[in-house]
């Protein structure tokens, strides 16, 4: 009896995932930064990023978002290619990020902020500022509107004609994702974002994270060190040390991974004084 | 054969004056990330203050004593370290944690008040000035058929002595050591217990005493002083700045070896290309070089961390 | 559709345009009614600062909005001035057979010299093209000596060219690109006319408010706050999607382009000299001092330093010696005591009048506490830095 060929697998057309890394490398020197790094963010989940400090993960975002070219490996938006663009093409392209450190336009005002960003995809140019055309004055209503509702959504209208870096800290947070959301972007990477908040703080930030989705229509995927936060509402969390990935599955199995456990121990930041982060 | 070798000696004594100079530039720069601006300035002040204070220890006139240059080179080495701390006290420690910008603009502001100020009547005056010939202009030796006048070696010879003093003086003294430490991380020095501030003033004292043994010695070469605000002044001390990046801003060896190269580059463009526009070649290079490698050739790039 | 198109259209473009007519109707009203009823004297200052204005507020696009410190200013100024002086000296010659001021207001020699400005201003636009590229790799200190090299490096080009042709007639069998080499050299551009002068400021108003309309229009737009943002975060608006490069190479095209014009106002004005050796990195700096006093970003600010810096060596002449020193001294406690200047990046409107008064009001009472509590302070930071040399030897 000859053996039977092999039979292709029937191929079903799946849609592409809002985001996929595919075998990210990127060394600095001699330093192996991130190595072999691969996930994919299907549309509409709440993907995490987790990993001991040091361990890679704004490299992996900067990887994301251009800031560095990978040495190897390729960056997917939406399907789309993105490996080796700029920033700038990036963000166009739907990916939009926040930063560890607040990057806000400072002494602009609150609305301002949001304004810019709500305008990167805005057609006129010099000419047509300049002249003040019908077109011109049409998408400077729609940016400022937009921006008045943004402001509203993530609860600080009410400052928005403040300089930026004059906020409380935790409102500049709120900002920074109101301006990231003002790019209409298919997918948000969230560095840290509950970073410096205390707990009552953290659970506004919980819920808000969690409506994003289904409110603004993105994919998001976020680094944080909390792990209360990240085991509640990430779907799947992926956990990298020393730039390798070491894990990757839902927030119960990396809990109760070996591997995690031994790189990294994590606790929830809940009220009960228990041990804080070690290896943080 | 001749001419080679004239230019070729031109580029060694062009090349040490860039050089102090450049190393102050360098200095600074490797400590505060800062590129000062006055730094010329005191270059003027450097050669000026020489010639005030030849006249006024009475060697104005030919027939000074041998001593004579040493002396005024110290004492006015000495001024310039004097005006150096001054400035950073006054006008750049303040603004430590400013904006790069602001330190820039407020190192403008100070070169203009230097070059304004020493124009006055009542200190340097607006008339160009001749330096005594405090080093004779005899030739020494003859190379290749090429007189090579005392000045030239003394020149050379100073730059040598001083670069290797200040080799030994960063990386084989504690203070040097300080000083490395302060221009990898401000930050962490302090915490090491390193005395950050006495430390920067040390250094722009060192860079202003280089600064001011190049204009001394500019001065004995060249001989005539124009007025502080002179736009010579200022070329030559962006050559010399440009010698620095070209080197690899922050790194002493590469001010050196920066130096040479701009002086090589200035002085055969002009003997065997174009005499007319070699200021436009040195520009020329520091364009490409910000342009193609800003790190400079001994230097090392920084990322900034996002 | 047309019958209603044309009423919209209109509509809209008079919307655009209306600053225009207001421009054409200040620059007439200063010629026909201020210049004529006061002394030349006076008329000549503010020719000054209207030409002053143009130049600070083109540096404010790219200094003030993009961030982007340039100390070159002055060789867009010197391209577009040597531009306009060239076409309107050897145009004047070619088509109106003469070297002198041809047609009264408004006429065709007036209506070559502002020609004659938009082609410097595009001219220096594309400098400004070229000068861009480098900035897109280079930050703060090192953008400032790459700009001031560029300063210099068209002041040598422009000191290297030939003499300017004297006899109309070898003007006239000239070729237009021959005579592109003959910008005057070492000496300056010399012989041309002088449209602009005490009786005749007409160009340099309608210029001014042609800049300030631009500034404030770009400041108050999507373009302009996607420059604000490169200035503020350039990171952050990467990051956001705004093409940072793009912006960037735009502010100094349209600030370049401006500063031409304000040099063909320059060169045309009675009694300026023309020689590149004024129009280096002096005068560079001179306008900086403008933009950093006024306030880098603001417009009334830059106005208000204009004219600042224009009428305070008239007043003080007797101390002309000592105008350099000052400024140098004012640019050294302007950023030590108040960096962002007058108004840093608010416009005269948009300062909030009520806490300025209160603190001019509260001032005697401020400067008194000040100076009683001294003695204590003194004695506290003795002391604070006794123990701290303690400490240091423990």
């Amino acid at each position: 009896m000859t053996a039977a060929a092999p039979v292709a697998p029937l191929s079903v057309a799946r849609p592409a995932p809002a985001l996929a890394a595919v075998r990210l490398a990127k060394s600095f020197g001699g330093l192996k930064a991130v190595t072999d790094l691969s996930f994919e963010l299907p549309k509409g989940g709440l993907h995490g990023l987790i990993g001991p400090n040091g361990a890679g993960k704004t490299t992996v975002f900067n990887l994301l978002t251009g800031v560095y070219k990978p040495d190897a490996g390729a960056v997917h938006v939406g399907g789309q290619p993105m490996t080796g663009k700029k920033p700038s093409e990036i963000a166009q392209a739907g990916l939009v990020r926040t930063f560890q450190n607040i990057r806000l336009f400072g002494d602009l005002s609150v609305l301002d902020n949001v304004r810019i960003a709500a305008g990167v995809r805005a057609r006129s140019g010099l000419w047509r500022s300049l002249l003040r055309t019908p077109l011109y004055l049409r998408e400077e209503a729609e940016i400022r509107a937009r921006a008045r509702q943004l402001l509203d959504v993530l609860g600080i209208a009410h400052r928005a004609d403040e300089i930026a870096k004059s906020l409380p800290y935790g409102d500049q947070r709120r900002l920074e994702i109101a301006r990231a959301l003002a790019t209409r972007p298919t997918v948000l990477l969230l560095d840290e974002p509950v970073a410096g908040m205390n707990t009552v703080e953290k659970k506004a930030m919980r819920g808000l994270i969690q409506s994003l989705r289904a409110q603004f229509d993105v994919s998001i995927l976020l680094i944080e060190h909390d792990m209360g936060l990240v085991m509640d509402i990430c779907e799947q969390i992926t956990v990298i040390d020393h730039g390798v990935t070491i894990a990757r599955g839902a927030p119960a199995s990396i809990q109760s991974n070996p591997a995690v456990i031994e790189a990294y121990l994590g606790v929830p930041d809940e009220p009960a004084p228990t041990a804080g982060e070690i290896g943080a | 054969m001749t001419k080679f070798v004239q230019l070729l000696l031109q580029t060694l004594t062009l090349g040490s004056l860039y050089a102090l100079i450049a190393l102050g530039y360098t200095l600074v720069y490797g400590i505060l990330r800062f590129i000062n601006f006055a730094h010329s300035d005191v270059v003027t002040f450097g050669a000026w203050i020489a010639f005030a204070i030849a006249g006024a220890l009475g060697w104005a006139s030919t027939g000074s004593p041998v001593f004579a240059m040493p002396v005024v080179m110290v004492l006015a080495m000495a001024a310039s370290a004097a005006l150096g701390f001054t400035i950073e006290r006054l006008a750049y420690r303040p603004l430590r944690k400013a904006l790069r910008l602001n330190v820039l603009i407020t190192a403008i502001g100070v070169s203009l008040l230097l070059q304004n100020a020493g124009q006055l009547q009542a200190l340097f005056g607006k008339d160009p000035v001749k330096m005594p010939r405090l080093l004779s202009e005899a030739p020494l030796f003859k190379l290749a058929g090429v007189q090579v006048p005392w000045v030239d070696v003394v020149l050379v010879v100073l730059t040598i002595a001083l670069v290797i003093a200040l080799q030994w003086l960063v990386f084989r003294t504690k203070l040097g050591q300080a000083m490395r430490a302060v221009s990898w991380s401000e930050q962490t020095a302090a915490l090491m217990g390193v005395p950050v501030d006495k430390v920067v003033s040390i250094t722009f004292m060192i860079g202003s005493a280089l600064a001011a043994a190049g204009g001394v010695l500019y001065g004995l070469k060249y001989r005539q002083l124009n007025q502080t605000a002179d736009a010579l002044w200022m070329l030559l001390g962006l050559k010399a700045f440009v010698a620095a990046v070209v080197g690899g801003i922050g790194n002493v060896r590469g001010a050196v070896l920066g130096a040479v190269l701009i002086a090589f580059i200035e002085v055969f463009g002009a003997g065997y290309v174009s005499s007319k526009m070699p200021d436009l070649f040195v520009f020329g290079v520091l364009i490409v070089m910000l342009l193609f490698r800003p790190a400079g050739l001994l230097g090392t790039p920084t990322v900034e961390k996002v | 559709m047309s019958a209603r198109a044309t009423p919209g259209v209109a509509g809209a473009a008079l919307r655009s345009l209306y600053p225009i007519v207001i421009g054409f109707t200040l620059a007439y009203l200063m010629q026909t009614v201020v210049a004529v009823s006061i002394d030349d004297y006076y008329s000549k200052v503010l020719i000054d600062i209207g030409i002053a204005i143009v130049l600070g507020v083109s540096l404010g696009i790219v200094n003030g909005y993009a961030g982007q410190f340039s100390l070159g200013h002055a060789g867009f100024m010197a391209i577009g001035g040597y531009t306009a002086a060239a076409i309107v000296y050897y145009g004047s010659i070619k088509l109106f057979g003469t070297k002198a001021i041809y047609g009264g207001s408004l006429g065709p020699g007036e209506l070559l010299l502002c020609a004659g400005c938009v082609a410097g201003g595009a001219l220096a636009a594309v400098a400004g093209w070229l000068v861009g590229q480098p900035s897109l790799r280079l930050r703060g200190d090192y953008l400032a000596i790459v700009t001031l090299g560029f300063g210099e490096i068209i002041r040598v080009l422009i000191k290297q060219t030939d003499d300017v042709v004297l006899s109309e007639k070898k003007v006239a069998a000239a070729s237009w690109w021959s005579l592109m080499d003959n910008l005057g050299g070492g000496f300056g551009f010399i012989g041309g006319p002088r449209y602009i002068d005490a009786k005749n400021p007409f160009w340099v108003w309608l210029f001014v408010v042609v800049v300030c309309l631009v500034a404030y229009r770009l400041k108050y737009s999507n373009r302009g706050r996607q420059l604000l943002a490169v200035r503020e975060n350039e990171i952050a608006a990467e990051a956001m999607g705004i093409k940072t490069t793009k912006a960037k190479v735009s502010a100094f095209m349209t600030s370049a382009f401006f500063a031409g014009i304000g040099g063909g106002l320059y060169a045309h004005e009675l009694g300026n000299s023309m020689r590149p050796a004024d129009l280096g990195f002096q005068k560079s700096i001179d306008i900086v001092i403008i933009v950093v006093l006024g306030g880098m970003g603001s417009i009334s600010g830059a106005v208000i330093a204009a004219i600042a810096v224009t009428l305070l060596p008239e007043l003080f002449r007797s101390f002309a010696e000592y105008r350099m020193i000052a400024y140098a001294l004012a640019l050294i406690i302007v950023m030590l005591l108040r960096p962002q200047g007058l108004l840093g990046l608010q416009e005269l409107w948009e300062v909030e009048w009520r806490a300025v008064g209160r603190s001019i009001v509260t001032a005697p009472a401020r400067l008194v506490r000040w100076v009683v509590t001294a003695p204590t302070r003194a004695r506290a930071a003795l002391k604070a830095a006794a123990d701290r040399r303690q400490e240091d030897r423990s």
